[in-house]
């Protein structure tokens, strides 16, 4: 045997143990995996300790969380009336009829499994037309969007088995972050009226089990804000069990965007 | 005022005249114009000069031409202007101290060394990517400044701390300094005094001086004013600065002073003489460009992956910095320091003392040890070998002690040749030593004397006691042309009123003078056949090496010569023939009793040992025989000629394992022929050799890539100990400038301690390797979370901070505590480590540490992040792809798994989790890599799992470390630590364990199929 052969043998060899090696760690990696990943549910996660205050977001959703309407520029709100089509499709009546039930309001939708699985779980219609001059239902004015009169909506994030309100009725407030935000942010209405949301659509159960589940929203449709200034908003939701003053996550139980109408 | 004395020295040697006297004219010394061109050389020019040896003219001249050179008088010297105007224009006689470097450079060289360079180019990258942040967005966080503030503090603060530990072992070093006993220079009110500055003789009086501070000559040398060489350091008409003088008087004109003595040149041109990297230096080095090298790659590779998959530029350079964090092991080079500072202090205990830190390894590493014999190998004195009497050779226990004196005593001759032996001796203890040991006692007198005083002393008792009872009533003392010492005693017999006449001296002279010869206590005629006994005798004991003193006596007859007698040894009005020969006695400086074994070491250990001597050939190889240097079986070609013989000529060198060589040989020597010298022959003394030859050797040696170790102790020997890999000075005999040129000190002047000192430093070696095996392994655990990051987006699995606190936190004590592991096999019994070949950070470590054992890390810390991700919701499989989303601020409603929604706050906090998570994984992982890095090659049961507790207090350290930040600093946001359920920390077990007994089969195959495929690619 030649010394280039001996060198090839070798490598080869070396080739080969690493093919096993690299085989055997991927296996072992995987086992391990497996095995952990048995420890989880399919269902329900098992732990939610980060998720005790679900936080608020908006809608339409924008990348620095600011609503900016130039009326007369088509171009600037026709995304944001895209994307809210898009939306609320799923809340149109003849889906909710046709998928989900109607509840009794003011109480939780509860569907325990009581020993044996209950699924998949019904949801609670949310129809689009709770959402009033939101709706968007044979609205010309986009949302309000081509009038300066624009509508955001706000949601409450999903959270596993989270009986917001502790069972007593909620509504979601906005209000100018400070004095002059207040002041140019002028009226507005909210749809539901009072911005309330309704217990029936708590608790959550879960992608998995909850197929159909419609996330209740609370419309918000600005009458007059002052155009051309910067206009910091804050909504927040009055529920007994969730704070909405925590220092370091400023999305716990509230959220806060930027609305601004550009008028010539 | 016409000054007389300034230049002229009168050296008064038997007197107890103050020396600080003779220092007062010091500063007024004369000049000579003579060296200015020298200093002014190039400085390898200057070793190539002192390896041609000191030229000095002075000693040629006669004195009217030195008077006229120097411009004075020898005898009213100069003037007091004159003298005043050459203090100023050369300085006082003094030795300018050795340059130091300055602290700040120090400290400045610990901020830009080894690591940081690449970690302050991450902070700077972090301020450039704020900058860049900023100028966008003027409300962008402070997240990169910092971690650019975070990097630049990691860097001063290990600066810092190796700048510390640095000098706290220069101050150890400095105490440990202060405790070498420091060769006195002056002894006021004895024997001794030192020469002032170099002097030209003009006139002595039995003058002898001691060189061997310049020469290494141990032997008294006379002066005289005659010019009786060409070679400064030869001639006699020369007296040097800091040598002594032993004996008698001499007048002499100064010639040069302070740093224009030959001693001032050759301390200064000892400076000039380039340290060489230490070997450990250069392996650190290596390692800290391997790494580096594949930090800065993969940085840039990824980088460039970055941007082509359209990430911005600025997240690009954020990565780039993690990536580097990741990759450098930060705490590594301090913990390397401290590793060598406690081996330092373990070798200090055993009378090594290291001045340099690096040297520790070098000496491990050594695989030639040139050695000097006298002090070294020798105990440094003389002391009584053998006797001859009754055609008898008789064996003196030549041990540190002397107490084992096992030779017939009963002879009626032993009792004659005592007495002379007694008698017929100067030296004398010094007073109040009465609980000294009497080998140990201060004795005045000559190296003989001393040498025969204490053998009588251990053999008779009291010997002062015995010569008082046969007082001396005339005495002959020994000069250089008589070649014998001669005394006259009463006897102690009060019935036997003859006188006692003793005398001993060269023996062919002492035999001359005698007629008969004691046999058996009985005197017999001297004949033929007892002369012949008598030359035998003497051949052979100077066979090996040992000066042979004759002994002879005389009872004067009674009735010529009565009590009342007087005795003139001027006139010698007493006979000095016809005597009776009584024995002989040799002596020799014998080995170290612990020389022997330790030089065997030494050749087990595959270290070459030559011996490099200025004594005789003869006395050299007998040495070199009876300590091994020359092993018992093999010949030089000398031996083989006379063996066979043939002339040497004939004989074939490839027999002769062994050679003799002497300095003249050496001088008409090539560097080619040299070279062939060390690599044909396992066993060379150099004798007869100048020190500069030393330095001649040690670059001989230096050419066939082998580490050498030098010893020495004259302030000649400091080129050699400068060039030597590793200089070892001799902590009692060494001269200050050996001491300061050296990179040791060997506080006992033992040879055995230089073995015990290669063992500390191989064993360095292996545990530096296992450290750094240990330190590289999380670095790719930490890497592939960026990487994975940047190409599958999942969540940042570990954050840079949190990096930082493995490497400098958890992981510091454990790498520290390698460095307490136990050898695993004779470390003594394996050739010593090929300083080009033997890395110590080979292609195995790294492929093992980063490819096998670092994978699996990474995978183990992986399933722990995994696993707390899916149980807070999200799936590994919802993870991939996620990071944009996740970690844009104005997304708070992240979808998990489950459908639940996240906000970004809230998904903040679980990747701090995923951190903390990550961060245990490889802490837990990283106690099965300590433990396996134990050894290399035996299993860990062999070498006992709980022998080195520091293991396990490095184990505990950093689970404590580990549980303080999880739990107690985990409320501190800046930190990114969260607390983590109790059960994450057991995640990465099984992977640990995995490790366990994947580094178990892997040294178990080493040890079934050494020399396989196996072997070479997987032992580090």
């Amino acid at each position: 045997m030649s010394q280039a052969e001996g060198r090839v043998i070798t490598s080869a060899f070396i080739l080969l143990f690493y093919l096993v090696f690299y085989g055997f760690l991927t296996a072992m990696f995987t086992l391990t995996m497996w095995v952990m990943l048995q420890t989880v549910s399919d269902h329900t996660p098992k732990y939610q300790d980060r998720l005790a205050t679900p936080g608020l977001m908006i809608r339409p959703k924008t990348e620095n969380l600011d609503v900016i309407v130039n009326v007369s520029d088509t171009e600037s709100w026709d995304q944001h009336v895209q994307k809210l089509n898009k939306f609320l499709e799923p809340y149109n009546d003849s889906i909710q009829a046709q998928k989900n039930d109607v509840c009794r309001p003011g109480r939780y939708y509860e569907q325990p499994d009581n020993g044996v699985l209950n699924y998949p779980k019904r949801a609670c219609q949310f129809n689009r037309t709770q959402l009033g001059d939101c709706s968007g239902i044979g609205d010309p004015t986009h949302y309000g969007y081509s009038t300066g009169q624009p509508c955001v909506f706000i949601k409450m994030n999903r959270v596993i088995n989270f009986y917001a309100g502790a069972n007593q009725s909620m509504n979601v407030t906005c209000v100018g972050k400070r004095d002059e935000d207040a002041e140019n942010l002028g009226s507005f209405v909210m749809f539901p009226a009072n911005g309330n949301i309704d217990l029936m659509y708590f608790p959550y159960y879960g992608k998995k089990f909850h197929v159909n589940y419609t996330q209740p929203l609370v419309a918000v449709k600005f009458l007059n804000v002052t155009p051309n200034v910067e206009v910091n908003v804050e909504c927040r939701i009055n529920a007994a069990n969730i704070a909405t003053d925590d220092e370091r996550d400023k999305f716990a139980g509230r959220v806060a965007f930027k609305l601004r109408i550009n008028k010539t | 005022m016409a000054q007389k004395t300034p230049e002229i020295y009168s050296v008064e040697l038997s007197g107890t005249e103050d020396v600080g006297k003779t220092d007062t004219g010091d500063g007024k010394e004369k000049y000579r114009g003579l060296k200015d061109k020298r200093l002014e050389l190039k400085k390898n020019h200057q070793k190539e000069e002192l390896k041609k040896e000191v030229d000095l003219e002075d000693h040629k001249l006669s004195i009217k031409e030195l008077e006229r050179k120097y411009g004075t008088n020898i005898v009213t010297g100069l003037s007091s202007t004159q003298a005043a105007e050459l203090l100023a224009r050369n300085g006082p006689n003094a030795l300018t101290p050795p340059k130091e470097t300055p602290e700040i450079v120090k400290f400045l060289k610990q901020m830009v060394g080894g690591f940081s360079i690449l970690l302050w180019i991450g902070a700077i990258l972090c301020w450039i990517a704020y900058g860049i942040q900023y100028f966008n967005d003027k409300s962008s966080s402070l997240d990169s400044v910092y971690l650019g503030c975070v990097l630049a503090l990691v860097v001063i603060l290990t600066g810092i701390f190796a700048y510390y530990q640095e000098a706290k072992s220069t101050n150890i070093m400095a105490s440990f300094s202060k405790m070498i006993p420091q060769q006195a220079l002056v002894i006021r009110d004895s024997e001794k005094k030192t020469i002032p500055a170099d002097i030209r003789l003009l006139s002595t009086q039995g003058c002898k001086v001691d060189n061997s501070s310049l020469t290494g000559e141990s032997e008294p040398q006379s002066r005289s004013c005659e010019f009786t060489h060409d070679n400064p350091l030869e001639t006699k008409n020369i007296g040097f600065y800091s040598t002594t003088c032993l004996e008698g008087t001499a007048t002499g004109m100064v010639i040069n002073t302070g740093d224009r003595t030959i001693i001032g040149q050759i301390a200064s041109l000892a400076s000039g003489v380039g340290h060489e990297k230490t070997p450990i230096a250069i392996e650190i080095e290596h390692f800290v460009h391997i790494v580096a090298g594949v930090a800065v790659s993969i940085g840039i590779l990824f980088f460039i992956i970055a941007v082509s998959m359209k990430y911005y530029v600025l997240d690009s350079i954020i990565f780039l910095i993690g990536i580097i964090v990741a990759n450098v092991p930060e705490g590594l080079l301090a913990t390397v320091t401290v590793t060598l500072s406690l081996t330092a202090k373990r070798m200090a205990k055993k009378n090594c003392l290291v001045k340099n830190l690096e040297a520790v390894e070098t000496l491990g590493s050594t695989s030639i040890i040139c050695s000097d014999k006298t002090g070294t190998l020798t105990q440094n004195r003389m002391t009584v070998a053998h006797l001859w009497f009754d055609n008898q050779i008789f064996v003196a226990d030549t041990s540190e002690d002397h107490s084992n004196q096992v030779f017939d005593q009963s002879s009626g001759t032993w009792a004659s040749l005592s007495k002379i032996i007694t008698l017929c001796n100067r030296a004398e203890f010094r007073p109040g030593q009465e609980s000294v040991p009497i080998m140990k006692k201060v004795v005045v007198g000559d190296a003989s004397e001393t040498a025969l005083l204490k053998f009588s002393e251990v053999i008779l008792g009291d010997v002062m006691e015995i010569r008082k009872r046969n007082r001396k009533v005339a005495e002959i003392p020994f000069n250089s042309t008589n070649k014998f010492q001669l005394s006259i005693h009463e006897t102690d017999d009060p019935s036997d009123k003859r006188f006692l006449m003793v005398m001993k001296g060269a023996p062919e002279r002492v035999l001359e003078k005698c007629s008969t010869i004691m046999v058996n206590g009985q005197e017999q005629p001297l004949d033929d056949s007892t002369a012949e006994a008598f030359h035998t005798a003497y051949m052979e004991l100077g066979g090996l090496g040992e000066r042979v003193l004759g002994f002879c006596h005389l009872y004067l007859p009674a009735d010529k010569f009565p009590e009342t007698y007087s005795f003139d040894v001027d006139t010698v009005n007493f006979p000095t023939s016809n005597l009776c020969f009584v024995g002989l006695l040799s002596m020799i400086d014998p080995p170290r009793s612990t020389v022997p074994d330790a030089v065997t070491k030494c050749r087990s250990a595959g270290i070459k040992v030559i011996m490099v001597t200025g004594d005789h050939p003869i006395t050299a190889k007998a040495i070199a025989k009876s300590v091994g240097i020359i092993s018992a079986n093999s010949e030089t070609v000398e031996d083989i000629a006379k063996r066979l013989n043939i002339p040497v000529e004939q004989v074939s060198k490839r027999d002769a394992k062994a050679a003799v060589v002497t300095g003249m040989e050496l001088k008409d020597m090539s560097p080619e022929q040299l070279d062939e010298l060390l690599t044909d022959y396992s066993e060379i003394v150099f004798a007869r050799t100048s020190p500069q030859q030393k330095l001649i050797i040690v670059e001989g040696c230096q050419r066939q890539d082998a580490v050498v170790a030098v010893t020495g102790d004259g302030v000649n020997d400091s080129p050699a100990l400068k060039k030597a890999d590793i200089g070892i000075a001799m902590g009692i005999a060494g001269s200050d400038a050996a001491k300061n040129a050296a990179d040791m000190v060997l506080l006992d002047d033992n040879f055995a301690s230089i073995v015990t000192g290669v063992e500390e430093g191989r064993l360095i070696f292996d545990n530096l390797k296992k450290t750094i095996a240990y330190t590289l392994t999380k670095n790719i655990a930490e890497l592939c979370p960026f990487l994975i990051y940047i190409i599958a987006g999942l969540p940042l699995p570990i954050g840079t901070i949190t990096i930082l606190f493995i490497d400098l936190g958890t992981d510091i004590i454990p790498s520290i505590a390698l460095a307490y592991e136990k050898a695993e096999s004779d470390i003594m019994n394996r050739k010593p480590r090929h300083k080009k070949k033997d890395r110590l950070v080979n292609a195995p470590l790294a492929i093992y540490s980063y490819l096998h054992i670092g994978l699996m890390q990474a995978l183990g810390a992986f399933v722990v992040y995994f696993t707390v991700y899916a149980q807070e919701g999200f799936r590994p499989s919802a993870l991939i792809n996620l990071r944009v989303e996740w970690e844009k601020d104005s997304v708070n409603d992240l979808e998990d798994s489950y459908g639940q929604e996240w906000t970004q706050y809230q998904r903040k906090y679980l990747e701090w989790t995923g951190y903390t998570a990550f961060f245990v994984g490889i802490m837990i992982q990283q106690i099965a890599d300590l433990i396996i890095r134990k050894t290399r090659r035996n299993s860990i049961f062999q070498q006992g799992l709980f022998r080195n507790k520091v293991i396990w207090v490095g184990i505990a350290s950093q689970i404590i470390i580990a549980l303080i930040l999880s739990y107690g600093l985990g409320s501190v946001s800046a930190l990114n630590f969260t607390m983590l359920r109790p059960q994450y920390w057991f995640v990465a077990v099984p992977h640990a364990i995995l490790i366990w007994v994947y580094d178990e089969v892997r040294k178990l195959f080493i040890r079934l199929y050494p020399g396989s495929w196996w072997d070479k690619n997987m032992y580090y």
